[in-house]
């Protein structure tokens, strides 16, 4: 589509090269769940003859592995408990309902995340560079700075073919606000045919007008705590309000039905904590899982300037915990397919 | 490029190596430490005399009061029923039990486990560990797994796919030689409380021909010169299809029947009883059976 558009709006110069659009539209790192890519992008990579570069296919492989561990250890094993919390919510106390919404966030992140760093890093041993599709979106200090970084690929498509078609932010205040609605609505219309995902974009566009009335949108650009080792506390709240208003949007995007996610918002407000962690009928237990997700959030924080954790000293250390806990952590007896494959 | 491949090529080896570290380490851990599930338990007995051995699933995990069954007849009793374990498990751990052990008496629970003779997934996981270093093992999960080369010559694939039971926690419980909740040579998994509304459950409407699992478990008994008793536990008053167990009747004649009678209070769920249940049950299925039992 973006390939049609830019053709028709002149912005690129149709291809006459036969072999480079076919290879452009069938790319197969990309083509079932993205990152979606664009023609100026990638269609001019085809026309070059590429060489073999080895330090850009090592990445690729380094990417292959960081995606496959974030795919069966981290969202494979979130998905087993979010799953039963989620099919079970009714009978859940409110800590096991807000546990249920942040195994559904690393779920999701690391399911669609790890598929995407699986297609860049397929990509880059074809020597071909695909665009970044996560930029550790949980570590954004507001929700504006979530969507530069989360599914980059689908908000910049928006934002290019629709937002600013629209008008974007340059039109009146009303028209903007409108603009801002649009892009979320159809955002969440893009990931199916149900209210919930309707009801997900509205409240992410709900909670980006605050931002965008005070023109503060733009204001969390950089990496966050750059060069440092920890956040100030400025930032932790900051980042930790913000995860918090995106996990009650995953509530809605998770859910079968909106009054299913109201009804789970409504137990987790409740603040009914009788019982404590409550036991699920599955064979694993909340606190290794915690602590797995808190070990991965240090690894990520820790690579937050870097796109895998592979760089720096210890670096066979680390490729060698990273087989491993693949091979000895990863979810092989119930194995499940890629949430984005059905978008 | 050569050294690109190079460098494939030493990843590859690392995780072919990794697969066999991690499979050598589980097995180690899972053969040399204190038993934490029935299998393994099993696996390390030998030379034992067993008065009174009950075998099953979690309707004998959860049903037979070991100590208080022990107590009424005076005989060494051990429950090894074990969660999601059909006949085909049952008769794995007979076989096993058997080849280095005597005993006397077999309590085997029979309901809608006769529709099946394969190994249950969840129940074999146990025996994961043991199939490179036990014989009757390695020839059962060879005759009913179609996957068994893979489990066989795949390093750590075994442990990989059943994760939940034998995976990474449980090992490392099992290298700290943590002890179970359930003692293994006892076996009686009481289960508390009531989860009321009882969900309704339902027996099959038909019933098999024959299971070929049940008559080599009647075999081995009989040329181990085994007492083999058959019962039904009880089931709670919503249970569909009652009329299952007047055929099961008709295909196991010499059943014995204490599927019925039981208050609705007495259970955990439909299936299960609670812990007040087993008691009562444990106790009338003592009354029902010490003139067969073989001392």
């Amino acid at each position: 589509m973006s390939y049609t558009i830019d053709v028709y709006k002149r912005k690129l110069e149709p291809t006459t090269d036969f072999i480079a659009f076919s290879s452009f539209v069938s790319f197969f790192p990309q083509l079932v769940a993205g990152p979606i890519e664009r023609a100026s992008n990638l269609l001019p990579q085809f026309y070059k003859k590429r060489f073999f570069d080895k330090s850009k296919a090592i990445d690729g492989l380094y990417l292959i592995l960081w995606g496959l561990f974030k795919k069966v250890v981290i969202a494979d094993s979130c998905a087993r408990y979010a799953n039963e919390i989620f099919s079970k919510y009714e009978s859940m106390n409110s800590f096991s309902l807000l546990m249920g919404a942040i195994y559904f966030a690393f779920q999701i992140y690391g399911d669609f995340s790890g598929y995407s760093d699986i297609a860049i890093g397929t990509s880059k041993l074809f020597g071909i560079d695909l665009k970044r599709n996560f930029a550790f979106p949980y570590f954004s200090r507001d929700i504006a700075e979530f969507w530069r970084r989360w599914h980059i690929s689908l908000s910049t498509w928006f934002r290019d073919y629709l937002y600013i078609p629209l008008g974007g932010s340059k039109a009146s205040k009303l028209l903007s606000f409108r603009n801002v609605f649009i892009i979320f609505i159809v955002s969440g219309f893009w990931h199916g045919a149900n209210w919930t995902f309707i009801i997900w974009g509205i409240l992410n566009a709900l909670y980006f007008i605050p931002l965008f009335i005070t023109n503060r949108n733009r204001n969390n650009l950089d990496i966050v705590s750059k060069g440092k080792t920890l956040p100030n506390f400025h930032e932790f709240m900051s980042m930790l309000t913000t995860f918090f208003l995106v996990i009650i949007g995953w509530i809605f995007f998770r859910a079968e039905t909106v009054s299913i996610a109201i009804d789970y918002i409504k137990k987790l407000f409740s603040f009914n904590f009788e019982n404590g962690l409550q036991y699920l009928s599955i064979n694993r237990y909340t606190p290794e899982l915690l602590i797995l997700i808190l070990c991965f959030i240090i690894v990520e924080w820790n690579s937050r300037e870097n796109e895998h954790p592979f760089f720096g000293k210890w670096l066979n250390f680390k490729l060698i915990l990273t087989i491993l806990g693949i091979i000895t952590l990863g979810v092989y007896s119930n194995v499940t397919d890629f949430i984005y494959f059905q978008f | 490029m050569k050294q690109f491949f190079k460098y494939v090529f030493s990843l590859f080896s690392l995780i072919i190596a990794l697969l066999y570290l991690s499979d050598f380490i589980y097995t180690q851990v899972y053969i040399n430490s204190n038993p934490r599930n029935k299998l393994q338990y099993i696996v390390n007995t030998k030379n034992e005399n067993y008065d009174i051995l009950f075998i099953g699933s979690s309707r004998v995990a959860n049903h037979i009061d070991t100590k208080l069954f022990d107590d009424l007849s005076n005989k060494k009793t051990i429950n090894l029923g074990v969660e999601g374990a059909g006949l085909s498990d049952n008769l794995l751990q007979l076989k096993l039990l058997v080849s280095n052990n005597t005993i006397s008496n077999v309590f085997l629970q029979i309901d809608s486990n006769f529709e099946y003779d394969k190994p249950s997934n969840i129940a074999i996981s146990e025996a994961m560990p043991f199939l490179n270093s036990n014989d009757i093992i390695n020839t059962h999960i060879k005759k009913n797994f179609n996957n068994y080369k893979k489990l066989k010559y795949i390093p750590f694939y075994r442990y990989a796919i059943n994760d939940p039971k034998i995976g990474f926690r449980e090992m490392v419980l099992s290298f700290i030689n943590k002890k179970p909740k359930t003692n293994p040579s006892i076996g009686f998994t009481p289960m508390f409380g009531n989860k009321f509304p009882l969900i309704e459950n339902s027996l099959p409407e038909t019933i098999k021909l024959n299971n070929i699992v049940l008559d080599e478990i009647i075999d081995i008994c009989r040329k181990n010169k085994i007492q083999l008793t058959l019962y039904i536990s009880p089931y709670c008053s919503k249970i569909k299809n009652k009329k299952y167990i007047e055929k099961l009747r008709t295909k196991v004649p010499n059943l014995i029947d204490l599927s019925k009678g039981y208050d609705d209070k007495l259970f955990y769920n439909c299936s299960h009883l609670n812990n007040q249940g087993a008691k009562i049950f444990t106790t009338n299925l003592y009354h029902a059976t010490k003139d067969k039992i073989k001392s």
